[in-house]
């Protein structure tokens, strides 16, 4: 069977050591290529990365100007106090968290399962679907959001007798009825965003080469067998990756909900998720340092998950040989 | 996978990084300090203003181009959203940088005038000593949500009071009388409820609901006692009223749970035979939207309550007209004659403006001039309630900080669209509109 092929690190533990050797001895030209060829990461990293976060911690630790008190200055931790005890924050939490628990297996379910199929199609076929898959994806933000509008308007659905079927005659109904947000979240991000990470882990899988394959399938794999004990493990870091980049959206989750809510005649609350709690904080309330605080919240658990996901999926890791 | 010979270590390191780069990205927001309406120094531009305006008020911007060629006019379209946050978030970075803020606005929702007036943001001018002879044309009550603490920070556009609207045609084929009372519209809505399934006699989904039927019972949700104090109590026998009254019509299928301006709301538009509802209904819902026949709608004056020896109505928008108090010379004396032509000048209340102007010397040539379309049952009755209702509009409602439209919408509207009772809204309504307003800095009384 494969076994050999599925956990290279039973025979190859002590020989991942002998390469730290080669750290020492790497020449003075190639750290500089390499930093040369990092140092636009670098630049967009500190611009876009370190510099808000660093401005972020500096805000959240001022103490917001208020009618009675216009003063600012240092105020400690205070914002964070006002993020966590406010009435909307667990909320949040719980909504974007529902969302993710029903999106994310669902999603990341789909996009190895169809990955896979596409693969394990020869020729035309499976390419014709992978690009079927990919089309729904190209109603990226606004455009399948409008889209979604239609479908969830029982009034102009093409969905409509399932609407009826379970009885919902407005879109105020399907969009703010308790619960169902999440499912509607789910089935949005779920269509828009699968064909492009198929084509992603799909790009992974052509990458395995045909020896590997042939290997399994000489010792006697099935097809069932060829994609769980060998492919599977071998794209591991790709499915990493998809977890950590949908992960990441769907914690910033805002336009969605947002724009929900206006179809649905702002029958939704208006923070619903975090990010539209931090961006009350600072438009509706003017308080800079709790909507700082609130972003930094955010900042350390999908770091923390990130990271994870990082060093427990293999993402980036020792490479296979 | 193939090896490239990158060492782990270094890979995990660009890794992490890379997952930092990633989280850091959440941290987009917060990234402007709050200027307090700072005091910055007024600066005169020489002449040229610049308005700000929504789609529905650009016809007056452009006629002011029009009559003032020789003042420089730069016309900003901003987005007409009622209970949009993005003005907000503009107004807090001009205050931030210093500039960039316009001289005259419209304001899309009639609340704004609770952050531009605030301390906080302190955008909009005094006008009490700027335009008194254009204040003096106002009736106390129409410019009260510009009077705040004793100074007049905005000019109303027009006044919005609520008539009674009811469908003539239909009254007279079922030999229906016209309620008085709110009591006597309740019994009557469940009556014709009961008799003609489908007819509806009101609408509880928008944001102008509560205006509708909490401010017109006088229910104190937008109490304001000071800056930072408001007084809200929805178990005030008051406010116990419109619920009682609104739970009976909703027992009753007699009003529908959607809103006003919902797309639904075009489709069962034509089977209202009668509600509360604000003056610019009968242009802008009947004729045009739900295009209710000519000769059918007709508006009498506002409904009173048992025990009341007058009528209780409340008021449905009726929009503010704002102007910078960063500005100074010949840049504020041209800001001060726009603001004299779009809230007097019958160029554009007269002539294209669709609502009741606020301003009283200018109504009756409105009124003469909208009577030409002949499209009401009965015109002189319709205008004559619409021009009176100002009078009855119930006092101690401010604009404030948090939006009662968008938590009726959130709550009540919310739950009687997925069949909750309305006094199971309410609880879920009162608990949010004290959660929302103690979130903005206000203490309830």
């Amino acid at each position: 069977m494969a076994t050999a092929l599925m956990d290279k690190r039973s025979t190859s533990a002590p020989t991942a050591k002998p390469q730290r050797h080669r750290t020492k001895t790497s020449r003075p030209s190639e750290t500089r290529g390499a930093w040369i060829l990092l140092s636009p990461y670098v630049v967009l990293l500190l611009v876009g990365g370190i510099i808000p976060v660093g401005y972020a911690v500096k805000t959240a630790l001022e103490k917001p100007p208020t009618p009675l008190d216009p003063s600012g200055g240092f105020g400690g931790v205070a914002s964070f106090k006002t993020v966590f005890t406010d009435f909307r924050f667990l909320d949040t939490f719980q909504n974007v968290f529902a969302t993710l628990a029903i999106w994310l297996p669902i999603m990341m379910i789909g996009i190895v399962g169809l990955a896979l199929l596409i693969h394990a199609s020869p020729g035309r076929f499976g390419s014709t679907m992978r690009f079927v898959y990919y089309i729904p994806g190209a109603l990226a933000g606004i455009a399948n959001l409008v889209l979604w509008v239609y479908l969830l308007n029982p009034a102009q659905s093409p969905i409509e007798g399932f609407w009826h079927a379970v009885g919902v005659d407005t879109i105020k109904q399907a969009v703010a009825a308790p619960g169902h947000l999440p499912f509607i979240l789910t089935a949005m991000m779920f269509f828009q965003g699968v064909g492009s990470w198929i084509v992603v882990v799909n790009g992974g899988l052509n990458g395995i080469s045909d020896e590997t394959l042939e290997a399994a399938a000489l010792d006697g794999a099935n097809a069932w067998q060829l994609a769980w004990h060998v492919k599977l493990p071998i794209i591991r870091p790709w499915l990493g990756y998809a977890a950590l980049m949908n992960l990441a959206y769907g914690f910033q989750l805002f336009l969605e909900p947002q724009l929900l809510d206006q179809v649905a005649s702002n029958a939704l609350p208006d923070q619903w998720t975090p990010t539209q709690l931090g961006y009350a904080f600072a438009f509706s309330n003017y308080n800079f340092p709790a909507a700082a605080a609130m972003s930094l919240i955010l900042l350390v658990i999908t770091l923390g998950i990130g990271l994870l996901i990082v060093f427990r999926s293999g993402l980036f890791g020792e490479d296979d040989s | 996978m193939k090896s490239r010979g990158v060492r782990p270590g270094e890979v995990r390191a660009v890794a992490a990084a890379a997952v930092v780069s990633a989280a850091a990205l959440l941290t987009a927001c917060g990234s402007s300090a709050g200027g307090a309406g700072a005091d910055v120094k007024q600066t005169d531009s020489g002449g040229a203003i610049t308005v700000w305006v929504d789609p529905p008020r650009v016809p007056a911007a452009k006629a002011f181009q029009k009559a003032h060629p020789e003042i420089k006019t730069t016309i900003n379209q901003i987005d007409g959203t009622v209970g949009g946050k993005s003005l907000q978030q503009q107004f807090a970075q001009f205050n931030q940088a210093g500039k960039g803020w316009p001289d005259a606005i419209f304001f899309p929702s009639n609340d704004d005038i609770a952050w531009a007036s605030g301390a906080q943001v302190n955008y909009t001018a005094d006008l009490t000593d700027l335009v008194p002879d254009v204040i003096k044309g106002y009736a106390d009550e129409v410019i009260s949500p510009c009077k705040i603490d004793d100074k007049v920070r905005c000019l109303r556009n027009d006044a919005a009071p609520d008539v009674f609207w009811y469908n003539k045609t239909f009254f007279t084929q079922n030999g229906y009388s016209v309620p008085k009372t709110w009591e006597e519209y309740g019994d009557l809505a469940v009556r014709i409820a009961k008799e003609h399934p489908g007819k509806l006699s009101g609408f509880t989904g928008d944001a102008y609901a509560p205006d509708r039927y909490l401010w017109a019972a006088g229910c104190p949700t937008n109490a304001r006692q000071s800056e930072t104090e408001v007084h809200i109590d929805l178990n005030d026998a008051k406010c116990v009223r419109a619920k009682d009254l609104l739970a009976k019509l909703v027992q009753a299928k007699a009003v529908s749970t959607v809103g006003i301006f919902d797309a639904d709301a075009a489709k069962i538009g034509k089977d209202l035979v009668m509600s509360p509802g604000a003056a610019w209904w009968g242009d802008y819902l009947f004729r045009q939207s739900w295009k209710i026949p000519a000769g059918q709608m007709t508006a009498v004056t506002p409904l009173a309550w048992n025990g009341d020896s007058k009528p209780a109505t409340g008021n449905e928008g009726g929009g503010l007209w704002g102007f910078s108090r960063h500005i100074t010379g010949k840049q504020l004396e041209n800001t001060l004659t726009f603001a004299k032509f779009v809230a007097t000048d019958p160029r554009w209340q007269v002539e294209l403006s669709t609502g009741l102007p606020a301003y009283g010397p200018v109504q009756d040539a409105w009124i003469a001039k909208q009577s030409q379309q002949k499209y009401f049952a009965d015109d002189k009755t319709t205008f004559a309630a619409i021009k009176g209702a100002t009078a009855f509009v119930q006092p101690d409602h401010s604009y404030l900080l948090y939006n009662t439209g968008s938590v009726w919408t959130e709550t009540v509207a919310a739950g009687l669209a997925s069949g909750k009772t309305v006094d199971q809204a309410w609880t879920g309504f009162n608990d949010e509109l004290v959660k929302q307003a103690k979130a903005m800095g206000y203490t309830i009384k």
